[in-house]
């Protein structure tokens, strides 16, 4: 056992952990956030995916020891102060882009990593995006829809803020 | 029961890790990206007792352009590799190979380190990297070798790396005008395939449309990754013209006959190889002709 700091949802947690205990279990049976799923467990599924350092990784192929000193972000750090949902899990509830849910967490998470990143992405971008979840319900369509709606929600969000600061000075 | 790891340390330079590995020797693993080796553990097919992660370690992630020379860091990921500006833009089938490779998730973490030192013979990145010529830089406590990544690499999942040595970086010389370098991957599916069958071919081309060197590097056609060695002899020094072409493919199927000869993979890999030949092949031209007419361009 050895004693670990580590960074999730911009929260501090020091915890006894095993040394080859998986980021995965760490989250879920440590920490109880339980909204990251475990699939497959072998980096094929995407259910188990989490942002570290705002990068989209599976957590059941990273060591928790591993991730010690990186920020951890998971599906549970997406809703709003005031309690609504990201624009990327409304558009998911809108589209229809949820059946079973089980795949969702990773999905809305690979999608938060890319429009962080690129705010006005193209199709085969979103596509490729998620390329590393999959969804036995859906058939993508729907998801990848969702994260084209999200994308223009948040774009339109960040003028309108753009706006309004413009506005107030 | 499973044995237990007993001691992880996070390195946090490279001169942490030497000390680590010169410590505990073969007791000792080390972890990067971690795709391959965490499978390995859950499966009881590994268990070292220290592990020693590097993915945090910056030094040797760093992919360093040189006048003449490319220097990439072991720990770079395949996202790094498919995002950088050189690999885009001046040797695209690196960025292709690595971009063929798992999913965002598997990119953001396995390293091309990783992918040399377990040697699995569907690697990704050991065909280009092969056909490149690359060296691989070994850095121990005690010595730094350097060796050809052919030579590095000796079996399935096999290498020269000793315990107490570190993969530090892969160098390799970057391309002149007439040279170029195509990839081409039999995968099942876009997304997370594992290669059945790759091919990277490198071509230097002369005016008279004579091919003067040619390496071609296979993967999963084999018990490793490797360098095709009889191929290449077979066209050096000739003229590029559809007839070579059809040698070749035929000389590539006789040679994958006999290799894969009894394995149920043979009898579609005959013909697959081929293929994959040509797109390797016509990749490699088209690159070679994008370098022309940029360093005509240039002047």
């Amino acid at each position: 056992m050895r004693k670990a700091v580590f960074n999730v949802n911009n929260k501090e947690y020091t915890v006894e952990i095993e040394e080859d205990l998986r980021l995965l279990d760490l989250i879920r049976n440590t920490l109880n956030l339980t909204g990251t799923k475990e699939g497959c467990g072998e980096g094929e599924c995407g259910a188990c995916s989490v942002l570290m350092d705002g990068e989209v990784v599976n957590s059941c192929l990273v060591l928790a020891f591993q991730a010690e000193g990186k920020k951890i972000e998971t599906i549970e750090n997406l809703d709003r102060e005031d309690g609504t949902l990201h624009p990327i899990q409304q558009a998911f509830l809108e589209e229809g882009a949820i059946q079973c849910g089980f795949c969702t967490p990773g999905m809305v998470l690979s999608a938060k990593a890319l429009l962080d990143k690129n705010p006005a992405p193209s199709k085969h971008d979103i596509r490729e995006s998620i390329s590393g979840n999959l969804c036995r319900c859906t058939g993508y369509n729907k998801i990848a829809e969702a994260i084209e709606k999200a994308a223009e929600t948040l774009e339109k969000e960040e003028s309108d803020s753009g706006t309004a600061r413009r506005g107030t000075k | 029961m499973r044995d237990l790891v007993q001691n992880v340390y996070q390195a946090k330079d490279t001169d942490s890790i030497l000390n680590l590995l010169d410590q505990y020797q073969d007791e000792a693993k080390i972890v990067a990206g971690g795709t391959d080796l965490i499978i390995q553990m859950r499966e009881g097919n590994v268990s070292p007792p220290v592990l020693i992660d590097i993915s945090s370690i910056l030094e040797i992630r760093e992919i360093k352009e040189e006048k003449n020379t490319i220097e990439l860091g072991s720990t770079a990921t395949f996202t790094d590799i498919e995002k950088h500006v050189f690999f885009n833009h001046s040797l695209s089938a690196i960025a292709k190979a690595a971009r063929s490779i798992g999913s965002p998730q598997i990119r953001n973490r396995a390293t091309v380190g990783g992918n040399i030192c377990n040697a699995s013979p569907a690697a990704d990145m050991l065909p280009p990297l092969l056909a490149m010529d690359a060296m691989v830089v070994l850095k121990s406590k005690q010595q730094t070798r350097v060796l050809p990544l052919s030579e590095f690499i000796t079996g399935k999942e096999e290498t020269l790396l000793k315990s107490n040595e570190l993969l530090e970086k892969i160098r390799f010389q970057k391309l002149n005008p007439n040279e170029g370098l195509g990839f081409s991957k039999l995968g099942v599916r876009n997304a997370l395939a594992i290669a059945r069958l790759s091919l990277a071919v490198y071509v230097e081309w002369d005016e008279n449309d004579m091919c003067q060197n040619v390496r071609i590097a296979s993967g999963a056609l084999g018990i490793k990754a490797q360098r095709e060695w009889d191929v290449e002899r077979f066209m050096k020094g000739k003229c590029l013209n559809n007839s070579l072409f059809a040698e070749v493919a035929a000389f590539l199927e006789e040679s994958t006959m006999k290799r894969l000869a009894g394995r149920s993979t043979m009898n579609f890999k005959r013909y697959a190889v081929q293929g994959v030949f040509k797109q390797a092949l016509d990749e490699a031209l088209e690159d070679m002709e994008r370098r022309m007419i940029y360093e005509k361009g240039s002047f």
